[in-house]
């Protein structure tokens, strides 16, 4: 809540400032021509050096007193006793914080119920700190701006850079968010790698983290089978499905069907694309996994597993179909039209035109849909979460359950293990694996959609 | 080949939606010469001439009434397949448009889909033969495997009107064929044109007037929807029967 | 001449080619038909199973061990709470990194490297934005877990992207005369794109907005990473307070061995579609009405 309350203060107190310079602003004004900005742009600046400073200084408090409040604990006498190992000290810090701000826990180590009275003091007293040191910066960019108001100046122009490097910090959050997602995959990764070496990681063909404790831990952490049941779910038994009904479908839309009934279709395959993957999952569990198996008792097999691969990337491929028909109905829509009419004209049917002269033509841009496909059907989580199965095993059986990086990266991380394990650290590698194969497929097929729009443009 | 009529067309109306772009249009064309639609533009004779081979059934909107035949068979018929016309009817655009595909394929294209060539030597001598009637075959013989479309703009059409003769058919048909090349191009067209015009009837819609008196036999004048004067191509440039012919001709509008 | 095209071989092979031709045809409506039978199937199995579990006590209920007295006010609220955060953080950033990027930037290396990014983020899987929030917010600042606002923040850098991209595409449609007539009666470029252009590409932009928006909310997978999968028995109060989302209690109850929570999840699953579809079915109204097409 303390978000707020400083929000609201800096955004009250740049409203005063705002009205205040823009009265006084206005005060200076003798005539036509007499002042290089309106009283407006005087208001805006005083509210911009009001809000930027006191922002800044909010997050950059935000950012260490965190570390602070936890110095001031550790010097609390109490803390003598906390042990030495760093991993131990913060999850009993961990559990005081979550004690000192709702006293109804019951922390696990009774040291961190001794340590939750500091904690909150510290916490209170770093608060207050923090408010004072917002509201400097809020005074004092204020009071700058104050002294600037006068008729020469440029009021206007100065707000428009500060506008301008708004925009430009907005625009780095991306850059920012990439960094991160970089930097936290590579960190946890490279933790992961003290333990398990990344040759053993990428090459072996066990995975039962459960069992991994002591010397032999390298041979419990082979992701090999976790990797083929995500290239066999995703990329195999998914685009399956979903490259000849995805294309088949954009085909008839964009050269046979009507106005009429494209009008209605288009949107019903975006409803498609638009329910959550969750809701696939449990359709996938309820109806589609348990038809499977009683598919599979049919066959002979013995005790079929509810779970299957097989029911995984059908939900998975149908989930997939919208995306890969409004794929290739762009690409079909950028092929021109006089290539068609070329082929129609020396007497081609309409199907013949399609499959020999409108799909090469179109070719490239739908293979980088079918990239961009097999992308987001190996990052997916949530089926295969609730109809592939945990079993890590390499088997091109399509009845068998089958594990994928998603799975296990969840599997991984709900619980309540320790943070630094090599258990949970392994679902960082995962997510790093996953990270740069998705990250090599998006590349490729933007580029290679970007050049085939060059193409025909 | 005599002058023979090869298509008649009788009262022809062409609507886009509820706009009439073609109003009673009749008109014969003759086997063995080269006919020119002449006009300003948006007069609708690139309509008239899509009509000539359904073309206009690709749009949706399009609706073709009146009556054209081909050796006297009504097009429109309902037992007459366009796909069947077309191979009958060749058609040349105005911007040059080769398939994505090598130069040989796009000349095998038309002759493998109606199945007109016996085995591999057999298509090898049509796409020869296609290449050499349309004055290509010395420039391009070493390179059939590279692309279409890597082509110079003039060449890229005369592969177009080698892909069109590929299925023998009996009617050309060219929509302002020279309109995206150069002028050294366009004469190497025009020549083909004057080559092949024994063979085929040959349809050339054109905004150039120069053109049309240079390559047609005949000359259609369209104005606003309407024919407004057909005849012998000499006759139509000298002797206009009707003033808007005249003004056009003589650059009062256009 | 015309003996080749009347031939009883090629009549015969043009008869098979039309064959092959509605063959084609039908594959291709074929395709169609079945992709939508599926999502009929789908939404007939979800109301056959859940329409009969939703009633006040449903709506108005939060999560239980009891499948009869579970509801799903609970998660709505939590899901709402965390949509805030979304909105608030997203919207903003979103907006005004398309608009530097569409007007202002400078074609240095260094946007074309925000450029790459944005494309990227908007294809990453949704699980690495979870443990992006894992490993930043909880981690390293310390955040609550399960709370909406973590949820928020990392939904928030999941929708960015596709505000960005849809904004830019919504400003590049306003045309270069709209910016000609503002330049040409002096005003500056940033007061042309704030009275003009802005307002022109708004109507756009909401509807990437709603779109971003709506995936943000049947989103799971990265929530699952940052434990939004508390027991929440009763709605959470704050931005802070463990909480749960809708597709959240889903998943949760999904897992339920006890079969009586079928009509439960079916039900939630129900609540859901309805709400995207709302959201979606606004999106769509706001593309009809407001935008121009110039």
């Amino acid at each position: 809540m303390l978000i707020a309350v400083v929000l609201a203060v800096v955004a009250g107190l740049g409203l005063i400032g705002w009205y205040t310079a823009r009265a006084k602003a206005r005060l200076l004004y003798t005539g036509r021509g007499s002042m290089r900005a309106t009283a407006n742009y005087h208001g805006l600046h005083l509210a911009l050096w009001i809000a930027i400073p006191a922002l800044i200084a909010f997050a950059v408090w935000t950012a260490v007193s965190p570390g602070l409040v936890n110095e001031a604990v550790l010097a609390d006498p109490a803390a003598q006793m906390l042990p030495a190992s760093d991993m131990e000290r913060a999850s009993i810090l961990a559990e005081a914080r979550a004690v000192a701000s709702d006293p109804s826990t019951v922390a696990f180590n009774p040291l961190a119920n001794r340590l939750a009275e500091p904690m909150r003091s510290a916490q209170t007293q770093f608060g207050f700190i923090g408010i004072a040191l917002v509201l400097i910066c809020a005074l004092a960019g204020g009071g700058y701006a104050w002294t600037r108001i006068r008729a020469d100046f440029p009021a206007r122009s100065r707000v428009e850079r500060g506008i301008m490097l708004l925009l430009l910090a907005a625009s780095l959050i991306a850059i920012l968010t990439t960094v991160g997602i970089v930097a936290s995959l590579v960190f946890e990764t490279a933790l992961f790698f003290r333990d398990v070496s990344p040759w053993s990681f990428l090459t072996g063909t066990h995975w039962s983290p459960g069992n991994a404790i002591g010397a032999d831990i390298d041979d419990n952490f082979g992701a090999v089978p976790l990797f083929w049941g995500t290239i066999y779910i995703g990329a195999i038994i998914a685009m399956i499905i979903a490259i000849p009904l995805g294309l088949m479908s954009a085909i008839y839309l964009t050269q046979y069907a009507d106005a009429k009934v494209r009008r209605w279709t288009k949107p019903a395959l975006e409803i498609l694309a638009g329910v959550p993957t969750v809701v696939y999952g449990y359709f996938a569990a309820l109806t589609i996994a348990p038809a499977i198996r009683d598919f599979a008792a049919s066959l002979g097999y013995q005790n079929p597993s509810t779970e299957s691969a097989l029911a995984a990337g059908l939900v998975m491929g149908v989930m997939i179909i919208p995306f890969v028909s409004s794929m290739a109905d762009d690409s079909i829509a950028a092929v021109p039209r006089a290539m068609s009419d070329g082929s129609l004209a020396m007497g081609a049917t309409r199907s013949e035109t399609i499959k020999k002269v409108v799909l090469p033509a179109a070719l490239p841009g739908i293979v980088a849909g079918v990239m961009l496909a097999v992308s987001r059907a190996i990052g997916e989580t949530m089926i295969v979460v609730m109809a592939a199965g945990a079993t890590a095993r390499l088997t091109a059986d399509p009845l068998a359950s089958m594990t994928t990086v998603t799975y296990q990266i969840v599997q991984m991380l709900t619980g309540d293990q320790e943070f630094d394990s090599p258990k949970t650290l392994s679902a960082f590698a995962l997510g790093l694996v996953l990270f740069i194969v998705t990250l090599i497929l998006n590349i490729i097929a933007l580029r290679v959609v970007k050049r085939f729009r060059e193409a025909y443009e | 080949m005599t002058n023979e009529t090869k298509m008649t067309a009788r009262h022809v109306d062409v609507f886009y939606g509820d706009k009439k772009a073609i109003d009673d249009v009749s008109i014969d064309i003759d086997n063995g010469i080269v006919t020119a639609f002449i006009g300003p533009s948006g007069c609708g004779k690139s309509t008239f001439l899509r009509s000539l081979n359904r073309m206009n059934d690709t749009i949706p909107i399009a609706r073709v009434t009146g009556e054209i035949k081909l050796d006297g068979d009504d097009i429109y018929a309902s037992g007459m397949d366009p796909v069947a016309l077309r191979a009958r009817v060749g058609m040349v655009f105005q911007k040059p448009n080769p398939f994505p595909k090598s130069i040989y394929e796009n000349i095998a294209y038309g002759p493998r889909i109606h199945g007109i060539a016996q085995g591999k030597a057999d298509m090898d001598a049509i796409v020869e033969k296609a290449l050499t009637r349309a004055g290509l075959w010395q420039e391009v013989k070493d390179r059939l495997t590279d692309a279409g479309t890597a082509l110079s703009g003039g060449q890229q059409q005369r592969l177009c009107i080698a892909r069109a003769i590929a299925v023998s058919p009996e009617v050309i048909l060219m929509d302002e064929p020279c309109s995206a090349l150069d002028p050294i191009a366009t004469a190497r067209i025009e020549e083909l044109i004057e080559d092949l015009k024994n063979r085929y009837a040959i349809v050339i819609v054109t905004h150039s007037m120069q053109q049309a008196a240079r390559v047609s036999q005949r000359t259609a004048f369209f104005h606003l929807g309407n024919l407004v004067e057909y005849g012998d191509t000499e006759q139509v440039f000298q002797n206009p029967q009707e003033t808007r012919t005249k003004d056009y001709i003589t650059g009062r509008y256009g | 001449m015309s003996s080749t095209f009347q031939s009883d071989a090629f009549m015969q092979r043009l008869a098979k080619r039309h064959a092959a031709e509605k063959r084609f045809r039908l594959l291709g409506l074929g395709a169609i038909v079945l992709s939508l039978g599926f999502l009929a199937l789908l939404l007939f199995i979800m109301l056959k199973n859940g329409l009969a579990g939703i009633d006040w006590q449903f709506l108005s209920g939060s999560d239980s061990t009891e499948a009869s007295v579970a509801g799903v006010w609970g998660a709505a609220k939590g899901s709402l709470l965390t949509m805030i955060v979304t909105l608030a953080i997203s919207f903003p950033l979103g907006v005004c990194a398309a608009i530097y990027l569409e007007e202002f930037a400078p074609r240095t290396r260094w946007i074309e490297w925000v450029e790459v990014s944005i494309n990227n983020l908007a294809a990453v899987p949704s699980i690495i934005f979870g443990l992006l929030g894992l490993a930043v917010f909880i981690n390293t600042f310390q955040m609550p877990r399960s709370a909406p606002l973590v949820g928020g923040l990392t939904l928030a850098l999941m929708t960015m992207p596709v505000i960005v991209i849809s904004g830019r595409n919504a400003i590049k449609a306003v045309p270069p005369s709209i910016r000609d007539a503002a330049l040409a009666v002096g005003a500056s470029e940033v007061q042309t794109v704030f009275h003009h252009v802005l307002p022109l590409a708004l109507p756009g932009i909401l509807t990437g907005t709603i779109i971003g928006m709506a995936r943000a909310l049947g989103e799971t997978a990265p929530l699952l990473m940052i434990g939004m999968r508390a027991f929440v028995a009763s709605p959470p109060d704050g931005f802070t307070d463990p909480s749960t989302v809708l597709p959240m209690q889903i998943f949760l109850w999904s897992d339920e061995i006890d079969r009586a929570f079928v009509v439960n999840t079916s039900a939630a699953i129900i609540v859901l579609l309805v709400f995207l579809m709302a959201m979606n079915g606004l999106a769509i109204y706001l593309r009809n009405k407001f935008e121009v097409r110039w």
